[in-house]
């Protein structure tokens, strides 16, 4: 039979002689000059992806806050100063806490008058920190209350009036409001805010989210659920699906029908929609999760390895095996397998990224993780209700999510074009 | 080269011969054509199928290089897969050492792997390319003689480099297959086959894919080893030219067919097909005072699916009898004034060649 | 580029292309003419620049490949200073390409005849549909392909058939070269005598010009009637048909002729030529055949390179780069 000719048949390129003297570390560095883009490509995204790895294990290196501490103000928008309710006194009155303001039996007044104004958020910081004492005076047996009269005024100006003429023996108010108009009250002084006394301001790089929480540090625990979901279902997808396509492809006949009939259908299933059909039945946890995305991605791993085994069985090689006598194990094992995983490692970075998306959206929904997991996913489908006026509750776990799926994506796209020998010496 | 034995070509030898290596006896081969589902609804007859071997018979001797040569298409591929029995015939049997192919268990079958091997026209295709060439030779070996020690084995496929003449040995034993170059591969594929000491190799174009300057070079290496390891060979080529160098015998094929056999010497220089004669007038020649002057067969190989009937060549043949080449399906038959000689065609071959030779006195 | 028996002229020649493992020259420095009416047969094994040059004379795009020095003339046009859509227009009007394998210039879900008519149509829009189908049906018939057979799509057709509907266009516009890169290396023997035979109609009947690229000698022994011989990226020899392979000049040509087998009964035994081709992105020194050479100078050749000349005493035609053939190798060495 006549064959085309090979044209241009390279006996041994200089380069690849050169490269094979030099160490490992050196050869990956070299290599940049043959791959050039491609190589880049790599190298920034498998920085990318050690990083997000580096933060899923030592989240606490990198977080300033716990994932579920409340500790800020509601709704902090990023880079502003925490807004905190103030206790503002006459700067001659002596109070310095709201703990002074605590009356006994000999008190002139048994609850002392504080002003805040109508309507405003502090009123609500100033009763639950107010009981919040009450109750320690009370359990110190002191004899000692801290009730407040809560006076409300209609805007800063009167409250803050009332404590000047001493009317009222405090006020509190959202320390914003406070620095706006405290030049016209020069007697007053703020000595503390009744936050509780757990934030200093400026730590929230991100803001905070509607229950207060730090939406960085949520964000930075996030990444662990994240790579644990994206790693172990694509780490389970291939477990599964690398032997079922190498053996229905090898094998052939009817275990191959049945099972590629049986894998295409649950591919051809809405993917997302078969992920929420599992875990509702497998009921909500991080391995339902793992479990149901799992499932959806091993029709990938059987396919391209089923394919690549029927062209790698046909290879002359395979051949070749079976003429020297080698056992169907054995040939799948030495001649099949080796030439089938490196298009496997290219789609396993893919499919990472894959994973984390669908992770991400089933949370969105609600499924799978429980409620109060720091996830990416359960984050932006709390931040979406406030939307309007809290944007940053949702921009930045969509954006974490576009840069876990970038760096992956980027990192397989980038493998494909190295290692895919056709596209190779061109 | 040696002269081959006197004997009966393609039928069974005389008693007193020795049993020949290989003996192939009214092999088919059919591949059924892949029909779609609804096609196979609607037609419920016979499935067509590609002929690609439609009873061949001949014989292997020991130590010989047996050719067997014809165009694309033509099953020469085939046959030599069938006789290692890498293909199961439709029909036929194969016998190898006097045992029947077919009735081996599959155990038995591959140990008999360790006789016979053969050598592909790709050498690149044929290695694996995640596997050294130290691994690729030994792994024979593994499979056949595993109580060998990792050193001895190790041994021997550097005796087997050297004797392929990759030299030095340990320099190429780790090295991958694409990055040596093309004759050095078609060597290692030599090497892998060498290495269980068989005695049949079946050689399926072996130096097509080289070029020019490094075939000469791969055939007298073939030639030599054939000596040093008492070999037989199988020599697959579509290049009659070459297989002038080293063929003791050679077969013609046409359409799954053998329809010319015997000594090299006697089917070159006296042709007795009409497609032997015209396979040989096609070859460019490489001198230009001596340009082809013969008119070639009109028309083209008709499909392997529904082969012409009678004589397979008959729409081609210049000499074809109406009435006679497209109603006779003519047998392998012996040709006059030759020795070993067989052809199958009901003119030149056979008791009708034989009356007009000698017309009766 | 005065003399008008010379259709096709190439000066001093350089096709670079860019590797990872840096540029090279896969045509070096190559000067060649083309004559009106012949076949010229250019022969070298793979990797030696044939088919670079052969695309390169068509100003194609191959890969990363680039003409960085020299000169193409054709029939008195300077093809270097035509711009890319003069040089399409003249690319199938009258430049005409085949190459070894047909089915990737077809169009495999355009029947042959649509093909056909649809480039006549491109490159002479004056012509009407139903004269480009006639032109297109008569041709093909004449290549020895039955009429009705155009309708058919190419994978329907044998490689022999495909190759004549390869030639079909070029004919179909009048082309004046035909450049033939491995036109037979894909076919059987008997296909590739009937399209030799077709090839050498042609040119008497069209008053074709063709280059010839192949590796087989055979093939070129059989049609060509001059012969030029490629060693890494550089022209070794050309001359006469008869000539050179009656009495090469070049070692190279010398022993590339020897291991061509022969099917002639009476032939003597292969040669064996020692070594494989170089690896182009370092070619060696000197003449690039050296370290192959069993006639190696060891004062001259491993160090300078030979001139592409005619040696004393040889045809008019004749022109070989190897040191053997100088008065006075050792002079021109010192003194160069």
């Amino acid at each position: 039979m006549n064959l085309p000719l090979q044209e241009q048949e390279t006996p041994v390129p200089q380069w690849e002689e050169e490269l094979a003297k030099v160490g490992f570390v050196r050869r990956l560095l070299r290599a940049r000059k043959w791959y050039g883009a491609d190589w880049w490509f790599v190298a920034i995204s498998s920085v990318m992806v050690l990083g997000f790895i580096v933060v899923a294990l030592f989240p606490q290196w990198f977080a300033p806050y716990g994932p579920h501490e409340q500790v800020g103000p509601r709704f902090l928008a990023p880079g502003d100063q925490p807004d905190l309710p103030l206790l503002i006194v006459r700067a001659d009155s002596g109070f310095t806490s709201l703990e002074d303001l605590a009356t006994g039996p000999d008190s002139e007044v048994s609850r002392p008058p504080i002003a805040v104004v109508r309507g405003a958020p502090t009123a609500g910081s100033l009763r639950e920190q107010a009981a919040l004492i009450d109750d320690e005076l009370q359990d110190a047996d002191t004899g000692m209350r801290l009730r407040p009269n809560i006076q409300r005024f209609d805007t800063v100006e009167e409250v803050l009036q009332s404590v000047q003429d001493g009317e009222s023996f405090a006020a509190v108010m959202s320390s914003v409001q406070f620095e706006e108009v405290a030049d016209q009250f020069p007697d007053l002084e703020a000595p503390t805010d009744i936050s509780g006394g757990v934030a200093s301001a400026g730590d929230f790089t991100l803001g905070t989210n509607q229950i207060g929480q730090d939406v960085l540090s949520r964000l930075i625990w996030g990444t662990r659920i994240a790579l644990i979901i994206g790693f172990s279902s694509s780490l389970v997808a291939l477990f599964l699906g690398v032997p079922l396509g190498l053996v229905a492809g090898y094998a052939g006949g009817k275990v191959d029908r049945i099972m590629t009939v049986f894998m295409d259908s649950l591919y051809a299933f809405p993917g997302l929609i078969l992920a929420i059909a599992i875990t509702a039945v497998l009921g909500p946890s991080v391995l339902n999760v793992i479990i149901a995305i799992a499932v959806l991605y091993i029709p990938t791993y059987y396919r391209i390895v089923r394919g690549q085994t029927l062209s790698v069985k046909q290879e002359v090689y395979v051949e070749a095996a079976r003429s020297i006598g080698a056992k169907a194990g054995t040939i799948l094992r030495r001649y099949i397998y080796p030439n089938v995983i490196p298009s496997v490692s290219i789609i396993f970075s893919v499919n990472i990224a894959d994973a984390i998306i669908t992770g991400a959206g089933l949370s969105f929904l609600g499924l799978g993780l429980p409620p109060s997991t720091a996830d990416w996913g359960i984050d932006i489908a709390r931040g979406q209700e406030f939307i309007q006026n809290a944007w940053w509750l949702v921009t930045f776990p969509g954006l974490a999510i576009m840069l876990v799926v970038l760096a992956f994506t980027m990192l397989g796209e980038g493998l494909t074009e190295i290692l895919n020998p056709k596209l190779r010496d061109r | 080269m040696p002269e081959t034995r006197v004997g009966h070509a393609a039928g069974t030898a005389p008693a007193e011969e020795p049993t020949p290596l290989v003996e192939v006896r009214g092999v088919k081969k059919h591949f059924p054509l892949q029909t779609g589902f609804l096609a196979s609804l609607f037609n419920r007859g016979e499935t067509p199928a590609v002929r690609a071997v439609d009873g061949v018979d001949f014989e292997i001797r020991r130590g010989e290089v047996f050719g067997l040569a014809g165009e694309s298409g033509s099953g020469k591929s085939t046959v030599g897969r069938l006789v290692l029995n890498l293909l199961e015939p439709t029909e036929g049997t194969v016998l190898f050492d006097g045992m029947d192919l077919s009735k081996l268990s599959e155990d038995e079958m591959r140990r008999l792997r360790s006789r016979m091997q053969i050598i592909f026209q790709d050498p690149l295709a044929s290695l694996n390319p995640r596997m050294t060439i130290g691994e690729a030779i030994a792994h024979p070996l593994e499979i056949h003689e595993p109580e060998l020690s990792e050193g001895q084995r190790r041994r021997r496929v550097l005796e087997m480099l050297e004797a392929v003449g990759m030299n030095p040995p340990t320099s190429y034993a780790d090295k991958y297959p694409h990055q040596i170059s093309g004759g050095q591969r078609q060597r290692i594929v030599i090497a892998r086959a060498l290495v269980t000491r068989p005695e049949l190799i079946v050689a399926d174009e072996p130096i097509a894919m080289a070029d020019v300057s490094v075939r000469s070079a791969l055939l007298d290496l073939m030639m030599r080893l054939k000596e040093e390891f008492d070999l037989t060979y199988l020599f697959i080529t579509h290049d009659l030219a070459t297989a002038k160098y080293v063929c003791d015998r050679i077969a013609i094929m046409y359409l799954g067919r053998i329809v010319e056999v015997g000594p090299l010497k006697s089917v070159y220089g006296a042709p007795a097909h009409p497609y032997t004669q015209a396979l040989l007038d096609a070859v460019p020649v490489p001198d230009p005072r001596h340009r082809r002057t013969q008119p070639m067969p009109r028309g083209e190989i008709p499909s392997p699916i529904d082969p012409p009937s009678g004589c397979r060549f008959h729409p081609r043949c210049p000499i074809a009898q109406m009435g006679l080449c497209d109603v006779e399906d003519p047998q392998l038959m012996e040709v006059p004034e030759s020795d070993n000689h067989l052809a199958a065609c009901l003119l030149r071959a056979g008791p009708r060649a034989f009356r007009e030779q000698t017309p009766p006195v | 580029m005065a003399n008008p028996d010379i259709l096709y002229s190439i000066r001093n020649l350089t096709v670079e292309y860019q590797t990872r493992h840096g540029v090279v020259k896969g045509v070096d420095d190559v000067s060649l003419d083309i004559r009106r009416g012949e076949i010229l047969g250019l022969v070298g094994e793979s990797g030696s620049g044939k088919s670079t040059l052969g695309k390169a004379m068509m100003r194609l795009r191959n890969g990363s490949a680039r003409i960085t020095a020299g000169e193409l003339w054709f029939d008195g046009q300077d093809l270097m200073k035509l711009s890319e859509r003069q040089m399409r227009d003249l690319r199938g009007s009258r430049l005409g390409m085949v190459f070894q394998d047909p089915m990737t210039s077809l169009n495999p879900v355009q029947r042959i005849v649509e093909h056909l008519t649809e480039t006549m149509l491109t490159h002479e829009p004056e012509w009407t549909e139903e004269e480009a189908r006639e032109r297109a049906e008569n041709l093909v018939e004449r290549l020895g392909i039955r009429r009705e057979r155009v309708k058919d799509y190419p994978h329907q057709m044998s490689g022999g058939m495909r190759q004549r509907v390869m030639i079909a266009l070029a004919l179909a516009l009048n082309c004046d070269l035909v450049i033939a890169d491995e036109p037979t290396t894909s076919l059987d023997v008997i296909v590739e005598a009937k399209f030799l035979d077709l090839l050498k109609e042609l040119r008497d009947e069209f008053n074709l010009t063709i280059l010839l690229i192949t590796h087989n000698i055979g093939v070129v022994a059989e049609v060509a009637d001059r012969v030029a011989v490629m060693y890494a990226a550089k022209l070794a020899e050309i001359g006469n048909v008869n000539d050179v392979f009656e009495k090469p000049l070049h070692p190279y040509t010398e022993g590339l002729l020897k291991s061509v087998p022969n099917i002639e009964l009476d032939s003597g035994a292969l040669y064996k030529m020692q070594g494989s081709p170089p690896d182009l992105s370092s070619p060696p020194s000197g003449c690039r055949f050296h370290p192959r050479c069993p006639y190696m100078m060891e004062e001259v050749c491993p160090v300078y390179e030979p001139p592409f000349e005619r040696p004393e005493g040889a045809s008019e035609d004749c022109r070989v780069a190897c040191w053997l053939h100088h008065p006075h190798p050792q002079k021109v060495a010192i003194g160069a």
